[in-house]
């Protein structure tokens, strides 16, 4: 297992460099001068040149790469321009509220989506079936963002249950605080959870068919019992896999449904960080969204082995 | 009276224009102990037959007639009722070791799956009783520890595993559905060895599916010859092969290599098995029948008749004795 893990683990550090070496080109290459783009064009000429130097805009390419890249091993992000504020603590501090809400948000996916898939294969082709598999494909229709004011329209504006908006923080409580994302997570989570419903269904649906599932029934397990305890690791993998490609989707989904819900997240800090021209702070964000997103297929990959044995390293015995 | 008793089973599974008739009327006898093989090609409803008795025919298939364990009906019982024999009455070997058993749960957990089920035994009793079965059919536990996966194991080891979880409950009926056709030449025997020897040893009945005469002719001792949803002939394995009554048992057994002398052409039955859910008047062999009369296509083959004691065939133009085939 160790060597696996190591492997997996260069790979990783390999898809990382290459995603800052791409996001460092894209931001601060292709669109000409950063500093420029940052002020806009009225800015007074003696602040360019001072932003540039303080950029290093003045020095060559690979250096400023180099630079770049040193600084975010030690964890210097730089400082925002439009905030005043270290990135970093910018970063952390957002953090805290968009990572609550991105895993709530795969929770509830899952934990809505494998039952219902499941119980759906279980009555495959019955009223049961038909009738949650034509109300996953109404979700997966929805938009997340069409969603998320039906939400509040009907929770909380209609039924005053859930706070339209606004994050209590932390400091508040854990209860104020998950209830503030609580509506948002559902908004992320529903239409995923109809894709990840419906590819859990065909996946058991087609493990169901697999001789090994016959042999537990003739082993005197009734057709819930071996799918349960039989079908149903088996049917993970392709469940697993789509989950992992969700989550792109789902960082994606937070900057529109942060500013939907108005939560300070990293969603919304980007969305603000690009409307206001802060470079550094865009250049940070997307690294650590690139980086997430990379973490999460690595986790994906470990899963796979957890799950099925023939992808794990090791010796054949006979 | 008989352990396994088939009677006037008929099995219908849905197709594309209407119920398509699978077995039609077979009956058969197993008595305790005993070891009956049912053979026949691809598709004459063997594998059926044995999925009849446990239960597990496919979805929307419709069963009639009996099926008697000990003398209960099996045919009709609530699912729930039949989980309870399935595994601790009743097992079964199926054909395919590569894909019989789980691919992610360890070799030592399937076989102990059964008896923490039926026989309520503890998780450490059941896999203390896993080790022994293991060791029992060939897999001693040192160099083929619990924790392995079935990947981790040949095909003939596989079918090791099958066998020990068949065995895991004491069962009193076998059911091995060419249990060595996808093994390797060399592994089919011992196999075969090991399932007559278990079963000789426990004293559970055996029922063996195959399309090999060979392998009914070394393992069993009576035997029913199948053909389109049918029983062509039926007696002790000795009698059969002594005085092959059916024209379809003769061909079957022309068709078998080890039968044709060294060098020669490996005769062939002509034509095909008739498509499941054919209807004819007469006979379903008849146009694959070089004694067939015209009262083989005109009117269906009369019931199982004697032709020695013990010894039944179902055809208008029994083969005497001394006929070469």
């Amino acid at each position: 297992m160790a060597p696996f893990l190591l492997q997996r683990s260069a790979g990783l550090l390999a898809t990382l460099l290459v995603a800052s070496a791409v996001i460092f080109l894209v931001l601060e290459v292709l669109p000409g001068d950063p500093a420029l783009v940052m002020l806009g064009i009225n800015a007074d000429s003696d602040t360019l040149q001072a932003l540039r130097a303080e950029m290093g805009l003045d020095r060559p390419l690979l250096e400023r790469y180099a630079d770049w890249l040193i600084d975010l091993v030690q964890g210097h992000l730089g400082t925002s321009v439009t905030y005043d504020v270290p990135v970093s603590d910018l970063i952390g501090e957002r953090i805290a509220v968009s990572l609550p809400l991105a895993l709530l948000a795969i929770l509830l996916s899952t934990a809505i989506a494998i039952p219902v898939g499941v119980v759906a294969a279980a009555h495959h082709g019955r009223l049961l079936d038909t009738t949650v598999m034509g109300v996953a494909q109404l979700g997966v229709a929805v938009p997340n963002f069409w969603l998320a004011i039906l939400l509040i329209l009907v929770f909380s504006v209609g039924l005053r249950w859930l706070p339209a908006g606004g994050f209590a923080g932390w400091d508040a409580g854990v209860g104020p605080a998950m209830l503030s994302l609580l509506l948002p997570a559902i908004s992320l989570a529903l239409p995923q959870a109809a894709i990840l419903a419906r590819v859990t269904r065909s996946s058991v649906l087609e493990v169901l068919r697999e001789d090994y599932v016959r042999s537990a029934r003739a082993k005197g397990l009734s057709q819930g019992q071996a799918l349960w305890h039989h079908a149903l690791r088996n049917a993970l993998i392709p469940v697993v896999t789509i989950l992992g490609l969700q989550f792109s989707f789902l960082l994606a989904g937070t900057i529109i449904i942060e500013n939907v819900f108005y939560l300070p997240g990293l969603g919304r800090l980007l969305f603000q960080a690009i409307a206001q021209r802060d470079l550094i702070v865009v250049k940070a964000l997307v690294l650590i969204l690139a980086a997430a997103v990379v973490v999460v297929n690595f986790l994906v990959d470990l899963s796979y082995a957890l799950l099925d044995p023939r992808l794990r390293p090791g010796v054949r015995h006979g | 009276m008989s352990l396994l008793c088939v009677d006037d089973l008929y099995v219908d599974l849905p197709g594309g224009v209407g119920p398509v008739r699978v077995l039609d009327g077979v009956s058969f006898d197993l008595p305790a102990g005993g070891a009956l093989g049912l053979v026949g090609e691809s598709g004459c409803g063997k594998s059926m037959t044995a999925l009849a008795v446990m239960g597990l025919l496919p979805e929307g298939a419709k069963a009639n007639g009996r099926i008697r364990l000990n003398g209960h009906d099996l045919l009709g019982l609530p699912d729930a009722t039949l989980c309870t024999i399935r595994g601790r009455r009743m097992a079964m070997v199926f054909q395919e070791p590569m894909t019989a058993l789980n691919p992610v749960q360890t070799i030592g957990r399937q076989v102990a799956e059964a008896p923490r089920r039926h026989l309520g035994l503890s998780r450490a009793a059941a896999e203390e009783r896993a080790r022994h079965l293991l060791d029992r059919v060939g897999l001693p536990t040192m160099r083929f520890p619990p924790d392995l996966y079935p990947h981790q194991l040949s095909g003939g080891q596989r079918q090791r595993v099958g066998i020990a979880i068949a065995l895991s409950c004491d069962p009193v009926l076998l059911i091995a559905d060419e249990p060595t056709t996808a093994l390797d030449v060399t592994i089919q025997a011992q196999i075969l060895d090991l399932i007559t020897e278990l079963s000789l040893e426990t004293g559970m009945a055996l029922l063996l599916i195959s399309h090999d005469l060979g392998v009914i002719a070394q393992t069993t001792d009576r035997m029913a010859v199948m053909y389109a949803g049918r029983i062509a002939e039926t007696g002790p394995t000795a009698a059969v092969f002594g005085h092959m009554a059916h024209p379809y048992t003769r061909a079957l057994f022309a068709a078998m290599p080890q039968a044709a002398e060294t060098g020669a052409r490996l005769s062939a039955i002509p034509g095909q098995v008739p498509a499941p859910g054919r209807t004819v008047p007469g006979c379903h062999f008849a146009d694959r029948c070089r004694h067939a009369g015209q009262r083989c296509r005109d009117a269906p083959p009369p019931a199982l008749t004697a032709v020695d004691p013990d010894h039944v065939v179902a055809c208008h133009f029994p083969q005497a004795r001394d006929t070469v085939p």
